[in-house]
């Protein structure tokens, strides 16, 4: 009799999922779904609502990254007005999108990862949290909190709230950085850093005891796709997407916001409220993709700061073309804070940072506009349709975690068939079941613009769909 | 840590859309205004608690913690000492209550407030909105008038911090 495991719902994610694993009748692994089990609808109830408004109204999806949603949804409203936006406020935005990224990053690692690396897979449910991390590990609990920190603390000082803030306006920024803000967040980098190479220095330390993990942990060929700037370098806010093969080949490349229709496609399965989202020309679903930390340094030639392109040829070293598995996400997502950490000195360092012209103004000149930046998860695209009163009449978002669903779902699979045997699972398997997603750090209030805390669930269904176990947390 | 530690550290919660969980940050702007003279006290308001206000915490002489309650009586005003939660439970990442952000304090930093006090209010409604109830409403002199006397009685104890 075949059975069906379901995880639900799964942990230490952003939002509400569900996995299920189907087995056959031999009790071997036949098939296994990611399933996201909210809807929110924020594309719909937007219809009608002031296109200025937009930015504000999007950053609620989500508490985590609506610095993203900001952004992307500025650009898009830019678009619509065809302004360009002043440098400074240029600037600004993008060490706003880099702290963002830094707290984000610092959340999905030692909040949520670092309970697995640190403690085991294995380890005593009860205590692999952020508590037995701390017990364990204190230095580095202080680490994660403290790089937490910097970057909620650098957002607040720059728009004046740590979430939800309401400077990202179409047209730039609503005030300018004042001095006295800069030399703070430039008075509090040293300690990041510090910080940082001590998480850095840990995660080598136990990365190769994960190799049996990395192996199976949505460990297989795919393609990538993520921002660069015009010199090919990583880039956030501000840039063109590239997608490559998954040899490293160059698939499509200056995508624009504005173009994004042509070569991506959105499809929908029943299982989940999230969307599959696929390269037109390669169909659905051979055109999937994989966006975020290790899919931008998969692309990128260089990070374009001197300590991270150090790390950047350490973390390429892992593999002769594009690092596979999805375990070295954690990687990355470091080699990112630090990339981020020098980033913003640099551009705090530009005295035209204070520079006080940080908005444009304009009204609708277009009827439809689309903005792209890259959040912490990945590629995140904007796209609106305006009346000739400015009104929105149409709104399509594409969402990182949407781009990595296919991903996800093969992920999952490729651990389960690996892990369970003979209809038969422990803790600790479903825990790595987990960890398949965490690597991803999923947004699933994003995917599906929904509201919601963060269960999720694992269910074993026989073979004719009898629920024979199941694991709620 | 970068910041002097506060003697009198005012930590309140609450979304002001959600009608009276919005009464943390309402107290918490009063309690702003009132002693803002008052250069020992420091008042901090968040949609949620998270571990980033552990450092904070575990290093202030004492702590009021301000949130709505849904589980007490709507209106009702209630003042109880907060101890450090055992470490044995789950955790979330997004939101910590005032025992556990005590608990990872002084985990993290070897450090607890000497005295840490919660107040709640009974919520009537949670419902999407930016007006408090009726029973909240009538609840808000008295509570202002707690932390008045509370962050007073707080300032005048020798300034002390323990060590876990």
């Amino acid at each position: 009799m075949s059975q069906t495991i379901t995880i639900d719902p799964v942990t230490r994610l952003e939002g509400h999922g569900k996995i299920t694993i189907q087995l056959n009748d031999q009790g071997e692994v036949e098939n296994a779904h990611f399933h996201v089990t909210q809807v929110r609808g924020f594309e719909k109830f937007s219809e009608g609502r002031p296109f200025y408004e937009m930015p504000s109204l999007m950053a609620r999806i989500c508490g985590i990254c609506p610095v993203s949603h900001l952004l992307a949804s500025a650009k898009a409203c830019e678009a619509i007005m065809s302004v360009r936006i002043p440098h400074t406020a240029a600037q600004l935005r993008r060490i706003l999108n880099l702290a963002q990224m830094v707290q984000s990053h610092a959340l999905s690692f030692f909040y949520l990862a670092s309970p697995d690396l640190l403690l085991g897979m294995e380890s005593d449910p009860k205590t692999r949290n952020i508590f037995g991390v701390v017990a364990a590990k204190p230095e580095l609990g202080r680490a994660g909190v403290a790089l937490r920190r910097f970057g909620q603390h650098t957002i607040e000082l720059l728009a004046n709230k740590r979430i939800h803030p309401g400077w990202v306006v179409p047209g730039g920024v609503t005030e300018p950085l004042a001095p006295a803000k800069r030399d703070e967040i430039l008075a509090m980098l040293p300690e990041a850093h510090a910080n940082l190479s001590m998480a850095l220095a840990a995660y080598k330390q136990i990365a190769a005891s994960f190799k049996p993990e990395a192996e199976v942990f949505a460990n297989f060929p795919s393609n990538y796709l993520g921002m660069i700037n015009e010199d090919e370098k990583i880039a956030f806010t501000d840039g063109k997407l590239r997608l490559i093969d998954p040899k490293g080949n160059i698939l499509e490349d200056d995508i624009t916001a504005s173009r994004y229709t042509e070569v991506i496609g959105e499809a929908v399965e029943d299982y989940s409220y999230t969307k599959f989202v696929y390269y037109k020309p390669l169909g659905y679903p051979t055109g999937t993709y994989r966006v975020g930390p290790l899919a931008r340094l998969n692309i990128v030639k260089s990070m374009g700061t001197q300590l991270a392109d150090k790390e950047l040829a350490e973390f390429k070293q892992l593999a002769t073309g594009p690092v596979e598995s999805s375990f070295y996400y954690h990687h990355a997502r470091l080699v990112e804070m630090l990339y981020g950490l020098e980033k913003i000195e640099e551009l705090l360092s530009d005295p035209l940072i204070l520079d006080k012209h940080v908005r444009a103004t304009a009204g609708v000149n277009r009827l439809e506009g689309a903005g792209v930046a890259e959040a912490p998860r990945g590629t995140l695209m904007h796209n609106y349709k305006v009346d000739e009163d400015g009104k929105i009449v149409w709104a399509n978002l594409v969402i990182a975690t949407g781009q990595n669903n296919t991903a996800m779902n093969e992920g999952v699979l490729q651990a389960a068939k690996h892990y369970v045997k003979d209809g038969k699972f422990t803790e600790g398997v479903l825990n790595r079941i987990e960890a398949v997603i965490r690597t991803f750090d999923p947004c699933l209030s994003c995917s599906t613009h929904a509201f919601g805390q963060m269960p999720l669930v694992l269910t074993l269904l026989s073979a004719n769909r009898e629920v024979v176990d199941q694991v709620i947390r | 840590m970068s910041l002097t530690p506060a003697r009198c550290l005012i930590l309140a919660c609450g979304n002001t859309l959600r009608r009276d969980d919005g009464v943390g940050p309402w107290l918490a702007a009063w309690a702003e205004n009132r002693f803002r003279a008052e250069a020992q006290v420091r008042v901090l308001s968040r949609q949620q608690w998270t571990p980033e206000l552990t450092e904070e915490i575990a290093y202030a002489g004492s702590v009021l913690f301000i949130d709505c309650s849904v589980d007490s009586a709507p209106g009702s005003v209630r003042l109880t000492s907060v101890q450090p939660a055992t470490g044995d439970q789950g955790l979330a990442t997004h939101h910590l209550g005032a025992s556990e952000l005590l608990a990872l304090g002084r985990e993290l930093y070897n450090s607890l407030p000497f005295h840490a006090q919660l107040l709640t209010i009974g919520a009537a409604s949670t419902a999407l909105g930016e007006t408090f109830s009726t029973e909240v409403t009538a609840a808000l002199p008295h509570a202002c008038h707690l932390i008045e006397d509370t962050v007073l009685h707080e300032l005048s104890r020798p300034e002390l911090s323990q060590s876990a």
